[in-house]
């Protein structure tokens, strides 16, 4: 039986439940809803804390009109960092590496975000196209290239959390394979290989919450475009 | 690459925003609240000092 590196990626199921749902649905105990009383635990005031300070530093250069955004953009910020931290956990699924998901996620927020500018302010939504002192003969050609530009953004959006999270998994399940090969024949360089994989392994912790940031700061910057 | 697959992408779809919507909204609004809160005052009582009265 031949096992592919791509086999992990493959959506699972158990007892005919898929673990992508089990995945999305099932994380959310680790947020406990904050009680009523003033005195908090040490989880709920780490969280707290920064869902606050994220949701402060994030609206901080948007206009007033994009504060509405505030609850959404932070909801995506935990939603997709509980996902891809969880998923680097062993013998896990991460359902951020499947392109549908991503997908669903970034064209309906892209999409609002330049709905709201066409209905508010379309003259500067169309404006956007071109930009200020564009030379004569250049402007048939540079509206034709910031159009694509906008309308390929949900696809870069998607793509790039896929991307980012799949090359993490790929690799360190590549090095993981090397050390238990290498180990019964060079085991210094197993070691060595080791120690790499532990490094990387810290890399991917990093990356799965940088990408999750990445994807909610370039939301808001399209929503700052357009409020 | 099974991950490129869209497969029941309409499911996935109204699934995970299904979840998003309902249940993590609920827990971000719980971490709001009304007032900031302030530290408590470190400042203390200001005690005169003073003896026994018959010495």
């Amino acid at each position: 039986m031949a096992m592919s590196f791509f086999d992990q990626f493959a959506s699972p199921s158990y007892l005919g439940i898929p673990l992508i749902a089990i995945a999305i649905a099932l994380p959310w105990v680790l947020f406990p809803l904050p009680s009523l009383r003033w005195v908090n635990n040490r989880l709920i005031t780490i969280q707290g804390w920064l869902i606050n300070r994220f949701t402060n530093q994030l609206m901080l250069p948007l206009n007033t009109g994009g504060h509405k955004w505030a609850l959404l953009l932070a909801s995506l910020m935990v939603f997709l960092i509980t996902i891809n931290m969880l998923g680097l956990l062993p013998y896990t699924f991460t359902p951020t590496t499947q392109l549908s998901l991503n997908m669903g996620l970034a064209i309906p927020l892209w999409l609002a975000t330049v709905i709201i500018g066409l209905r508010n302010q379309p003259t500067v939504a169309l404006g956007d196209l071109l930009p200020e002192g564009t030379p004569l003969p250049l402007i048939p050609v540079l509206i034709i290239i910031e159009t694509i530009s906008l309308f390929i953004r949900p696809l870069a959006l998607g793509v790039r959390l896929t991307a980012n999270l799949t090359a993490g998994h790929l690799l360190i399940q590549l090095i993981a394979t090397a050390v238990f090969v290498l180990l019964p024949m060079m085991p210094t360089v197993a070691i060595l290989t080791a120690t790499v994989l532990f490094l990387l392994t810290l890399l991917e912790v990093a990356v799965a919450m940088i990408q999750a940031y990445v994807f909610v700061l370039l939301l808001s910057l399209y929503l700052q475009e357009n409020v | 690459m099974p991950q490129l697959n869209p497969a029941p992408w309409f499911t996935i779809l109204v699934f995970s925003w299904m979840i998003f919507l309902a249940i993590i909204p609920t827990k971000v609004m719980g971490h709001t609240s009304p007032n900031d809160s302030s530290p408590l005052s470190t400042e203390k009582h200001k005690t005169e000092s003073w003896d026994w009265p018959w010495q």
